[in-house]
Formats: C-alpha cells, sequence, structure tokens
C-alpha cells in the first residue's frame, strides 16, 4: 500500500513537472520568433517572418500485479511505471518586410515545391477518381451482358 | 483553461529609416483535453507602419502558398464532383 502511495506521489509531482514544462513551452511561443532579426542592405531594412508549428506532448503511467500462478501459497507481486512524451517544431517562411526610403512593403514567399506538390496531389486525386468510375461502369456493363 | 486560445501579439517597435514598425503575430495556443499536449500555432499577422507625419498603416502579411495549395485542393476537390455529375448524367 505504502509503495503503491509512493508510486502514485512520483507519478503525481512527475505529471506536475510535465504541466508547468508545457504552459512555459506554450508561453514562450510569441512575437518575436515569428519575426525574424533584421537584415540591412545599404538604405534597405528587411525582415523575415515565418510561421511556426510546435507540438508536445506525453504521458506517464504506471502498474501491478499478482502471479499465483506458479506458486499459491506465495504469489509474486511486480509493479512497474513508465513515461514517455515527444515534440516537433516546423518552421515555414511566409513572408519578408521590406523597409526602403520609397516606403514599407510585404513581399509574400512563394514555395513553388509545397504547390506543385499540392496539384500533383489534386490532380492524382483527380484521375484515381475517374478511373475508378469509369471501372464500376465497365464492371456493371459486363455484368449485364 | 481554454481549448483554443487566440491572441494577437504586438512586438517591440523598431524605427526603420522615417519609418516605425510594429510586427504583430497570431497565435493560437490548443490543448487537448484528456492527454498532456499542446499545440502553439504562431503566424505573422500584420505589420504597423508609422510614418513621420503620425499617419499609421496596417499591412497584413498574407500566405500566398497556402491560399494557392488550399485553393488548388478546393478546385481538385470540385473537379471530381464536377465530372462525378457529367458522367452520372450521360
Amino acid at each position: 500500500m505504502t509503495d503503491e502511495t509512493n508510486s502514485n506521489e512520483l507519478e503525481n509531482t512527475g505529471l506536475d513537472r510535465y504541466q508547468e514544462t508545457m504552459e512555459e513551452f506554450l508561453s514562450a511561443a510569441d512575437v518575436r520568433v515569428v519575426y525574424g532579426e533584421p537584415i540591412q542592405h545599404n538604405d534597405t531594412t528587411i525582415i523575415p517572418t515565418a510561421e511556426i508549428l510546435c507540438g508536445l506532448g506525453f504521458a506517464v503511467g504506471s502498474g501491478s500485479g499478482t502471479d499465483t500462478g506458479h506458486n499459491p501459497d506465495n504469489p509474486s507481486v511486480g509493479k512497474g511505471s513508465g513515461g514517455g512524451g515527444g515534440g516537433r517544431i516546423l518552421s515555414r517562411p511566409v513572408a519578408v518586410v521590406v523597409a526602403s526610403p520609397e516606403g514599407v512593403r510585404v513581399e509574400p514567399v512563394f514555395d513553388v515545391t509545397k504547390v506543385a506538390l499540392a496539384g500533383l496531389t489534386a490532380l492524382g486525386f483527380m484521375v484515381g477518381m475517374t478511373f475508378r468510375m469509369s471501372s464500376k461502369r465497365r464492371a456493371l456493363t459486363s455484368v449485364e451482358d | 483553461m481554454p481549448m483554443i486560445e487566440r491572441e494577437i501579439q504586438s512586438g517591440e517597435a523598431l524605427q526603420v529609416g522615417n519609418y516605425e514598425i510594429t510586427p504583430q503575430a497570431q497565435l493560437y495556443r490548443i490543448r487537448i483535453p484528456g492527454c498532456r499536449a499542446a499545440l502553439a500555432w504562431n503566424r505573422p499577422h500584420a505589420v504597423i507602419v508609422r510614418n513621420e507625419d503620425g499617419s499609421e498603416e496596417v499591412l497584413p502579411v498574407r500566405d500566398v502558398t497556402r491560399e494557392v495549395i488550399w485553393s488548388i485542393l478546393a478546385g481538385g476537390l470540385l473537379g471530381t464532383l464536377l465530372i462525378m455529375l457529367m458522367k452520372r448524367a450521360r
């Protein structure tokens, strides 16, 4: 009973620490991570901007069991606990802010590779669906014949 | 704590030549209930430019890549639906 209580306390302490870490992680996400350091070039200043997506997750667990199969008079008791977590940060350039003596403008960043991949995916979906429908129709016609 | 939290944050103003630039970011904090997981999505929202005469201009930061990708995917879905309807009508 005492061991179980200690295990639960340990688990709760671990969970609290993870929760604190998660809250710190969420509060660290602010405007400074989106806008980069200004880059000076002659009269022009460029500020890069990026989209940041970050995720974090974790879990802990514990369990115990009693084995009476081998020796019913003296059952063996076992317990264990474990935990794990992980996270990922994705970053993608979105635009650059260009400040020159003529004025300030926002120039978008166009990612051709991503757009091409999306286009190929959409095209593949359309072609696949069309073939699927044609083969179904052909199968129905042959059954009717 | 809310499950989805949206916030517009303003950064420190930056003096560039005659302009004062204040960056703004849009932040989404997503906490998944029932499990200890969180997601933070941070993206540039707009840039507020203050000219030397004191006038302010808000320049929105558009994510052209995302707009084009969603348009292509929506077009693909719509195209498939149209092909299906046309084949059924025949």
